[in-house]
């Protein structure tokens, strides 16, 4: 599904000095894998989901990324959705004056005209909408109101789950999608996500904390520090890091 | 006859104006007319075109049009297709200038309104139009109106008696065609009686390539507790030159709306001048400016005079900039001494989507009372990259995801029109930019 090689990444920051975050990724996903990659803030998590994305802010510096044998990286944004690929946003952007049903179903046309497939008609998408936005919990009238503007914090990672339920990806990535959400959110993210999970799709989850991962459970448990995967184990690890912190691994490298 | 001697006649050359004037074929001969016309003239010329050292005139260089020549459009016959129409509407047609009754259609109208046009009114409504056309406008602000007096072609005159309500709007439609240089100088007077209602569209737009010159005056006179809905779409041909003064007086409790579309002409100046007389009144002025050409210059200036208690204003124009165009944007407020308790609001807000394009915004307040409240405020910024990328992450391709943004930087304006038929009626307009 997902094969990162040696992967390296740097931004400019705003007195053009260049800063380099990711400093070798290697990492490979296989179909119905769930993949759960942790590490202290600033390590470099939300970059790597951010250039496997398409962000054009990052440099990139060397390796390669295939998504199912698609060269990922020269790929634009919305061709890597089409491709499959979802990222649930760490922090969403708001979006005044763009109506939020107006923008999924223009999500969910474009990306079925790019695959070839036929466009949703107003009522079919109206009926998969009011089904999928039951599962994550979240009231009809967020469809008539801008993307994402004025929703709580919760409310929009909701909104993030339930674009993802829509564009039913092969592979997703949540960036911390659990950071301050309440037990119950929590349940609802944890279930959007399993629902999804199947053999033929593949789940990358950031976070911090392993009391998501008591919902998903991953396959494998990445620890991510200073720009590089230095350990990677089943779910024990995750664990183990709740017990230690993270302050073990990073004296090791 | 003109005096023209003591100007600079290489910057001004008069003779192409005086000519026009004696032989103008819109207006019905009267002397009283002829007398406000050769002294319009006279002072226009003598004041002269103005000039970048203007203040009101910083960033618009109208030089140019001192060195065009003028002749007199011809009528037109033929047929034409209104590309997207209103539904219901009165509506006066001119091609050309000329007031076109074929294509008109005034069948809704109310049998107690006076709806007409200026040369019909000069023959038939002497007395009621006679004030308003001699009246004088301010030569030093509003020179184009001054030249508008002395030069004008047709245009409509209304009059909404007292208590009397339309809910038709009425739509003035100036179609150019001629595909040689000419001028039309069109002159609006809308006169809305005590308690009266009425909407009125005028809009301005051409099929030719040439390089004519509008310049057109819309007074509204809002009498107590009348209220009127006015909208300018100007979509002339990317060629022409645009000139507009509109003029908004309001007596105690009456309120104004006017909305400003300005999306056509090679260059292209608007003013908006609102006199509030009395106590009480409210207006509301909101403006959409969107170019899309290289050259293109489209300068908004939009003035509030608050002279009594109780006023309300408040205005909001957004505008687009592509290729390398420019835009300019004057807001002023000005809140004469002992008109307390007024709230003016005002913002602008622009998008710059190159890196060529260029706008000029000022907002600014003037006040001479103690109790007020007013605002203001203007911003110039590009298209949220966040947005856009979050929009693309979502399949949705990079032209239509920024075209879904400049959408609704745009609706934020439209969206303050409450008639739904003109809304997309304005919406449709303005999606008919020439690139
Ligand atoms: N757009 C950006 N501009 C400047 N610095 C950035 C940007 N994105 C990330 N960084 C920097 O890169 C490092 C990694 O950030 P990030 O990927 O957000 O880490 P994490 O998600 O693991 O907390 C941090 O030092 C952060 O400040
Ligand atoms: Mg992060």
């Amino acid at each position: 599904m997902l094969v990162i090689k040696n992967l390296q990444a740097s931004i400019q920051d705003e007195k053009q000095k260049t800063k380099s975050i990711l400093r070798g990724i290697n990492l490979t996903v296989k179909p119905g894998e769930v993949h759960a990659i942790m590490g202290p803030n600033g390590s470099g998590k939300s970059t790597l989901a951010n250039v496997l994305a398409g962000r054009e802010d990052y440099q990139i510096d060397g390796g390669t990324v295939e998504l199912e044998d698609k060269n990922l990286l020269t790929l634009s944004p919305e061709e890597r959705a089409a491709a499959g690929l979802f990222l649930a946003f760490q922090y969403p952007v708001e979006i005044p004056g763009v109506n939020n049903m107006y923008f999924l179903k223009a999500a969910v046309n474009s990306i079925r005209k790019q695959r070839n497939l036929s466009q949703l008609d107003a009522i079919d998408f109206l009926k998969i909408i009011k089904e999928k936005i039951k599962e994550v919990g979240m009231d009809e009238k967020f469809l008539s109101r801008a993307v994402n503007e004025g929703f709580s914090g919760g409310e929009k990672k909701r909104n993030e789950i339930l674009q993802m339920l829509m564009l039913e990806p092969r592979l997703a990535i949540l960036d911390e999608t659990d950071s301050g959400l309440d037990i119950d959110a929590l349940q609802m993210v944890a279930k959007g996500v399993n629902s999804l999970r199947d053999p033929n799709r593949s789940i990358i989850v950031v976070t911090h904390y392993q009391r998501l991962l008591d919902y998903i459970v991953p396959d494998f448990v990445h620890v991510m520090v200073k720009g590089q995967i230095i350990k990677s184990g089943d779910k024990e690890l995750a664990l183990e890091l709740e017990a230690k912190g993270y302050g073990w691994l990073e004296s090791s490298i | 006859m003109i005096d023209a001697s003591t100007k600079d006649v290489a910057v001004l050359n008069p003779s192409p104006f005086a000519a026009l004037r004696l032989d103008n074929p819109f207006v019905p001969e009267k002397d009283w007319l002829q007398d406000i016309q050769v002294n319009q003239l006279k002072a226009f010329l003598h004041r002269g075109f103005p000039t970048q050292k203007e203040e009101l005139w910083k960033y618009t260089d109208v030089t140019g049009l001192a060195k065009q020549s003028y002749i007199w459009p011809k009528r037109n016959l033929e047929s034409f297709q209104q590309k997207i129409k209103l539904e219901k509407a009165i509506s006066i047609v001119f091609v050309n200038g000329y007031f076109s009754p074929e294509f008109s259609n005034l069948t809704a109208l109310p049998e107690n309104v006076i709806c007409t046009t200026i040369s019909d009114a000069i023959i038939q409504h002497e007395d009621r139009i006679k004030p308003y056309l001699i009246n004088k406008m301010d030569l030093n602000r509003h020179p184009f109106a001054v030249l508008n007096g002395a030069l004008m072609t047709d245009g409509v005159f209304i009059l909404i008696p007292k208590n009397v309500f339309i809910s038709v709007p009425i739509h003035f439609y100036y179609y150019n065609t001629q595909q040689t240089e000419f001028l039309t100088a069109p002159r609006n007077i809308i006169l809305a009686e005590a308690h009266s209602e009425v909407t009125f569209i005028e809009e301005y737009t051409s099929d030719n390539e040439a390089k004519y010159f509008t310049n057109a005056v819309t007074e509204i006179h809002a009498e107590e507790n009348a209220r009127v809905n006015h909208y300018k779409l100007q979509a002339e041909n990317p060629s022409a030159t645009h000139i507009a003064n509109i003029f908004i007086k309001q007596k105690q409790n009456s309120v104004v709306k006017s909305f400003n579309l300005s999306i056509g002409g090679r260059l292209a100046r608007e003013d908006v001048h609102v006199l509030q007389q009395e106590t009480g009144a409210e207006c509301y002025l909101q403006g959409f400016y969107h170019l899309t050409r290289d050259q293109q210059h489209i300068d908004n200036h939009v003035h509030v005079d608050h002279c009594a208690m109780h006023g309300v204003s408040s205005m909001l124009y957004k505008g687009i900039m592509r290729k390398k165009s420019h835009a300019v944007f004057n807001g002023k407020v000005f809140v004469h001494k002992n008109a307390q308790h007024i709230q003016a609001h005002q913002a602008n807000h622009n998008l710059l989507l190159s890196f060529d394009a260029e706008v000029d915004t000022k907002p600014e307040l003037e006040i001479y009372a103690d109790d007020v409240k007013c605002t203001h405020g203007a911003t110039v910024g590009q298209l949220d990259s966040e947005a856009l990328f979050y929009l693309r992450a979502r399949g949705i391709d990079k032209d239509q995801a920024m075209a879904l943004l400049t959408h609704a930087f745009a609706d934020e304006v439209m969206n303050q029109i409450k008639d739904e038929e003109i809304k997309n009626y304005v919406k449709q307009r303005a999606s008919h930019v020439e690139e």
